[in-house]
């Protein structure tokens, strides 16, 4: 059976074809960074009434997981801060280029970031503050200017944004992929334009590799180089389309496929590998930070350690989640390889079964973000009409009890079946991986480890909100 | 082009939202520290100030809350109280008290608390 590709449909695929179409869907999301800006600088302090607020931690997150549950990455693909790319062509002018460090080429700098983003979302309850949050997004175009003037195209997404490699992570349980339709072709393809890109010159058709400054229609390709024939993930795709537009063969296909099961037959790096197991452990602590045994915890932990410092207790909680998570997946994977038979390298045994982490890492954050998101979605009206009103627009007066858009009573169950469904899609790559080794016993180890994990996060998700910046009670 | 990149950082940094008209009040919360479920809020002002309505809207600090919105009753000169405002959810709130004067002169003050 041919697998159904999106690039067929009437006017999708000359949309993405159309060298414009990046830039059509980047403008709606600039105008809302604008907006956030104008509001988070000028309007009132008040989170729930503050378009930057409500825009960035509700209905970002929110469509985002649902977007990536649909379709896919769509958010790196109509991310504003790519528009960028102008002025820092113009600066590339005068500035020097360099080379992304061969030592940081891989996930490691990204989690290092990651970490302390959430660290400092908690900390300084970035959530809570429409100030922090208009700078959180003026700080964030203005690494992406830097990146993209001293280095080259692509490294900003690839090795630096922590907001897109969470996207690429979480992207691997997407129902699409971009993949080629006929393999045959790109053997024969002479300027591998997906990845080179393409510049059709008076004098005939050539890479912008070879020739970076000829004249001619011009088709960039793969910023963050994948080569079209060899995609085996999501992982660091944006879902440019550039590859489409590169392609002289219209060769690229947005194929559909089985969502959540591509960490059953890719082959990461151990990087990744540990990003998705991170990004699970940080999600699960995400949401931990929003219920009571949090605060009891850390209130327990401020007796424990006699201090009051709240950026002590916050990285020690942090710390010891993480690495607890960390030191148990290690573990966990070994005794599974050991069980298998298979006397690999505690690296290589995370690299193998930690792949199963990526659907239940998905589904912590879609878990978390849709309670958020639903809840509170119809809230982007009043505070788009308070931020218009600002502006001068006469928009009406905002209905601030305009909120939710299920019931309460619907949220757990929701919840619930997101996480179960993650634990479904998880249990698959397991059991393929498992398969693999003719060992089933070692799938279940690690399976019940899931298991473990998934009854703790709907433990916590159960807990009765508690929406609190500071860590510890007043004395 | 440099400097003025940097006066509007400078003035980026500066910019912090006009609460408006201040309301001079003395707010008390009975239970003096409310938990979850419903409090009297006492909001006393200057007797002299004449006020004509006082609402209280009640925000949690996390975006997309749909707030508590009541309305205070006058209980004496100066006096105005809520008999059971609804702290729904544990965490942190930010009060709004707006008051009008027989001018529909408007008064704003905040307060923040923390509900266990």
């Amino acid at each position: 059976m041919r697998t159904p590709d999106l690039l067929r449909l009437p006017l999708v695929g000359r949309f993405f074809r159309w060298r414009y179409s990046r830039f059509v869907l980047q403008v709606p999301l600039l105008l809302v960074a604008l907006l956030a800006l104008y509001d988070g600088f000028m309007g009132r302090q008040l989170a729930p009434k503050n378009f930057a607020t409500v825009s960035v931690w509700l209905h970002y997150r929110g469509f985002l997981v649902l977007a990536i549950a649909v379709l896919g990455n769509l958010f790196c693909a109509a991310c504003p801060m790519m528009l960028v790319r102008g002025p820092t062509r113009f600066a590339k002018r005068f500035l020097p280029e360099f080379k992304w460090p061969r030592a940081l080429r891989n996930k490691y700098f990204v989690i290092a970031l990651t970490l302390f983003y959430l660290f400092a979302y908690e900390y300084w309850d970035l959530w809570a503050s429409p100030w922090l949050t208009a700078w959180l997004i003026l700080g964030y175009f203005g690494v992406a200017f830097v990146v993209d003037a001293l280095f080259p195209e692509g490294t900003f997404c690839k090795y630096v944004c922590p907001l897109g490699n969470f996207n690429f992570t979480l992207s691997t349980v997407s129902p699409t992929q971009i993949a080629a339709r006929d393999p045959e072709v790109c053997l024969r393809c002479e300027g591998k334009y997906c990845v080179n890109g393409r510049v059709e010159t008076p004098s005939g058709r050539k890479t912008l590799k070879e020739a970076p400054n000829a004249e001619g229609l011009r088709f960039p390709g793969c910023e963050t180089k994948l080569y079209v024939p060899q995609i085996q993930s999501n992982m660091d795709c944006t879902l440019c389309m550039n590859c489409v537009r590169a392609c002289p063969y219209d060769n690229v296909a947005w194929k559909l496929r089985a969502p959540g099961t591509e960490a059953a037959w890719a082959r990461y790096k151990i990087d990744v590998v540990w990003l998705g197991v991170l990004l699970f452990f940080a999600g699960f602590m995400n949401a931990f930070a929003m219920v009571p045994p949090y605060y009891q915890l850390a209130e327990r932990l401020s007796e424990l350690l006699g201090t009051r410092n709240e950026a002590l207790l916050l990285s020690t909680i942090f710390v010891l989640w993480t690495g607890l998570g960390l030191f148990l997946t290690l573990g966990v994977a070994m005794l599974a390889d050991r069980v298998s038979g298979v006397r690999a390298s505690p690296l290589k045994a995370v690299r193998f079964w930690g792949t199963g982490f990526f659907p239940l890492a998905f589904a912590m954050w879609a878990g978390h973000y849709a309670f958020h998101f639903l809840t509170g979605w119809a809230s982007i009206i009043p505070v788009t009409q308070q931020a218009l009103l600002n502006l001068g627009l006469p928009v009406g007066e905002p209905d601030w009890t305009l909120a939710a858009l299920v019931p309460e009573n619907w949220l757990y169950p929701l919840q619930v079946g997101i996480l179960y469904l993650g634990l479904l899609a998880a249990s698959y790559v397991l059991f393929r991986r498992a398969r693999e080794r003719n060992h089933f016993l070692a799938g279940g180890i690690v399976f019940t480890y899931f298991f473990l994990l998934v009854a703790l996060a709907l433990w916590v998700l159960a807990q009765p909100m508690e929406m609190r910046g500071t860590l510890l009670l007043p004395q | 082009m440099r400097r003025l990149f940097l006066l509007a950082l400078v003035l980026l940094s500066a910019c912090r939202p006009k609460t408006g008209e201040p309301l001079e009040a003395e707010v008390r919360f009975v239970p003096e520290h409310p938990t979850v479920g419903k409090a009297e809020i006492c909001i006393e002002v200057d007797p002299r100030l004449e006020l004509t309505r006082v609402e209280v809207v009640g925000d949690m600090t996390h975006a997309g809350m749909i707030p508590v919105e009541d309305e205070a009753h006058p209980a004496g000169p100066g006096l105005w109280r809520v008999d059971a405002f609804d702290f729904n959810m544990r965490g942190d709130w930010v009060l709004t008290i707006t008051a009008y004067d027989k001018q529909g002169k408007k008064y704003v003050k905040e307060v923040r608390l923390t509900v266990p």
